[in-house]
């Protein structure tokens, strides 16, 4: 947290923001219990799932939080549908939308260039190439492992549906892509977003909405310049984060990294060995 | 009783006591009895001999007695009449007080066949204590006698073994040898595990004379055998002998031993019947009856001193690793799956092998009596996935996603999630490691100005 004096914006709405606390709170609540399964061959995992209550008691807390999943995916496709029915524009295209579009590509090819030393950084908007990455890893993950996760869940209600080695397949999706969950969210995210020179220890802004101008000058000068042209940014002015605030987003956020680092850890002890 | 026994042995001290002095000397006696071909008509047409043989006489701990010391009675020879039955309390008085408890004395008193002091030590052959030892009970128990010469601990005393057992280490000393069904005895039902572990659980002893661990007893005794010795009194319950036999104890590796291998099905199934006709029908006891010594016989699940209560967690979770000695990608392909990961932490409430495949009554699926064949493979599922469908079984337990041949699909699914997996986060990671040293760098310069 950079104290920044002088204005401040909002950048991430309050709904937005729900939404996000739920994905950690659930995010974490499914690997925790999930994790011991896939590395059940360890001499942690068994210590885990009993610290957590054991089988089936993790069974239950990890469809508890898949429902809390299904609860956030359905809210934000609401969310997208009500946007999309009130006629609002630049949701699916433009300086403001998710959807990766070609100046993502250059900007990741402009970016690595930036890494070697070989150009500028270059000029990030509202939303940068792996933000996007994030948000649709975590779209394409709801999605693969929520669906296959269903399918376990309920296996003879789904077998009257399909054959039943297509629960050997669920079986490798779920896990697989679950790994991978979170290996990108606890390594890649975590690093992206809170562990980078520029952001360490973690950035507050997913708890807190607001950022100071500065940042939003320097981060993203795309996106504060078209703020400027087009008279928007008095709209977004915002009052620094109270002290709860930010304390809130430092108890959750450093919580919720360590658990993360946690788990890489055993990963890592489990996959190294 | 023992008032009439006091009476009785008051008697024989009169008796003694009331001897005049010696008239006879044992040279006397022995113009007569040194004959081998003396003898006298007990019966009709039965005869005993009354040859002594003074070698034999010379040999014995009571080479030094005269013959009128023990044959009371006897005044003036060649004596017709019928001579005093010798009474050995008169001079071993210890022996009086054990000897009327013991199974021998009582024995005698009811009139049956049971042994005097001459039946088992011998009379002029008489032999010293110490050097007592399965001989003296051969006369009567020649069927237990000649298990024991063929049993373990025999051959360890053949082998120059001092602590290797006699009748007497196990039964009780000499004089005070009580029935097996007396509750003092040594060999009763509930306190022969406590005697066998004289020696078993003595770990300088197990060491010594290369016994197998010392911990055995401590294991049995916390055994379902053993609780049900100790804690519930049970006299069905097995104790040592059931399964080890009584005289004929032999080591496990003795192939006529009640615990070789092989046999082990027979001796458990003294007391099993149900559970060892079931299994004889079974893939693994057909396997046995065939001669595969290394087909699963009783102990190979069940353990063969800690044996346990099957409805144990630890024993339920024990027993996965034991099928998979033999039927190791079976347990290989277990652990891929939901049911053999949830085990693998430490929890039973999902299958394990004996769910699906059953226990005692394991067929090889094409058999139509096999829980998994195709008539019966639902009912299975449906123990637990009570909605279970034939589609449902179509599920593969044991599915292999390393076999392309066999399982193509899963083959290409785990290799499709795997590139997903490993190209995600390696491209990413890739894209942190060069992130972060150049982010590193701008953060000092700008640190600097």
């Amino acid at each position: 947290m950079t104290a920044n004096s002088g204005p401040y914006y909002f950048r991430i709405k309050l709904f937005h923001r729900i939404i996000h606390g739920m994905v950690i709170v659930s995010f974490l609540g499914l690997a925790l219990t999930g994790i011991p399964l896939r590395f059940a061959d360890t001499w942690w995992a068994g210590w885990l799932s009993r610290v957590l209550g054991g089988y089936p008691t993790t069974g239950y807390l990890h469809r508890v939080f898949a429902v809390v999943t299904f609860l956030y995916f359905g809210l934000h496709l609401g969310e997208i549908a009500l946007r999309f029915l009130k006629g609002e524009r630049g949701l699916f295209w433009g300086p403001y939308s998710m959807v990766p579009q070609p100046r993502d590509f250059v900007q990741l090819a402009q970016h690595v260039r930036w890494f070697l030393g070989l150009g500028p950084k270059p000029v990030f908007g509202r939303w940068t190439y792996w933000e996007k990455f994030d948000y649709w890893a975590v779209f394409w993950g709801v999605a693969v492992i929520g669906a296959s996760g269903l399918f376990l869940w309920f296996p003879t209600f789904f077998s009257h549906l399909v054959p039943g080695w297509m629960f050997n397949v669920a079986f490798i999706v779920h896990s697989d892509e679950a790994l991978l969950a979170v290996g990108f969210i606890f390594i890649v995210h975590f690093f992206n977003t809170h562990m980078r020179p520029e952001k360490f220890p973690m950035d507050p802004v997913i708890f807190t909405g607001r950022v100071s101008e500065a940042e939003l000058r320097e981060e993203r000068p795309e996106e504060y310049a078209q703020l400027i042209r087009e008279g928007g940014l008095e709209a977004l002015k915002a009052d620094p984060p109270p002290l709860w605030m930010r304390t809130f987003a430092r108890v959750v956020g450093f919580g919720a990294l360590a658990i993360g680092f946690f788990l890489i850890f055993l990963i890592a002890l489990a996959v190294l060995r | 009783m023992a008032l009439l026994l006091g009476l009785f042995l008051a008697g024989i001290l009169d008796a003694h006591s009331a001897v005049p002095q010696p008239a006879s000397s044992d040279e006397e006696c022995m113009e007569c009895h040194s004959d081998a071909d003396l003898e006298k008509e007990v019966g009709k047409g039965r005869f005993v001999s009354l040859f002594v043989e003074p070698a034999v006489l010379r040999r014995s701990p009571h080479k030094k007695l005269t013959c009128i010391e023990c044959h009371a009675g006897i005044s003036e020879g060649p004596h017709e009449e019928g001579v005093e039955k010798v009474r050995c309390e008169g001079c071993h008085k210890k022996v009086r007080a054990p000897l009327a408890k013991s199974v021998h004395a009582t024995g005698y008193r009811r009139g049956s066949e049971a042994p005097t002091c001459v039946g088992c030590h011998g009379s002029h052959e008489m032999q010293a204590a110490e050097v007592f030892t399965d001989k003296g009970c051969e006369g009567c128990h020649r069927e237990a006698v000649d298990q024991y010469r063929n049993s373990a601990h025999a051959s360890g005393r053949s082998r120059g073994e001092k602590e290797a057992p006699t009748c007497q280490s196990c039964h009780g000393k000499g004089h005070s040898i009580l029935s097996p069904a007396d509750p003092m005895s040594p060999t009763y039902h509930l306190t022969l595990p406590k005697t066998c572990a004289k020696c078993h659980a003595d770990p300088d002893l197990v060491k010594k004379a290369k016994l197998r661990s010392s911990d055995i007893y401590k294991l049995f005794m916390d055994s379902i055998h053993g609780r049900a010795l100790s804690k519930s009194g049970l006299l069905v319950a097995a104790a040592c002998n059931d399964c080890h036999g009584n005289h004929d104890v032999r080591r496990h590796t003795d192939p006529a031993a009640r615990v070789y291998r092989t046999n082990i099905p027979k001796t458990c199934g003294e007391c099993h019947a149900g559970v060892l006709s079931t299994y004889w029908d079974s893939a693994h006891g057909q396997a046995v009856k065939e001669g595969n010594e290394d087909a699963p016989v009783c102990s190979d699940c069940h353990t063969a001193h800690q044996i346990r209560r099957v409805e144990m967690d630890p024993w339920k979770l024990q027993i996965i690793q034991e099928c998979g000695t033999c039927h190791e990608e079976s347990l290989q392909t277990y652990r891929d799956t939901f049911h053999g990961q949830v085990t693998a932490l430490g929890f039973t409430r999902v299958a394990r092998c004996s769910d699906c495949h059953g226990s005692h009554e394991i067929f090889p699926l094409s058999d139509p009596r096999s829980t998994l064949s195709a008539g019966r493979i639902v009912a299975t599922c449906k123990q637990c996935h009570s909605g279970a469908t034939a589609a449902f079984t179509k599920y593969h337990p044991h599915a292999n996603y390393r076999e392309k041949g066999k399982y193509p699909i899963l083959y290409y699914t785990y290799w499709s999630m795997t590139i997903l997996l490993w190209g995600v986060l390696g491209f990413f990671g890739l894209h942190t490691v060069l992130w972060f040293p150049r982010s590193l760098r701008e953060r000092i310069r700008r640190a600097r100005r």
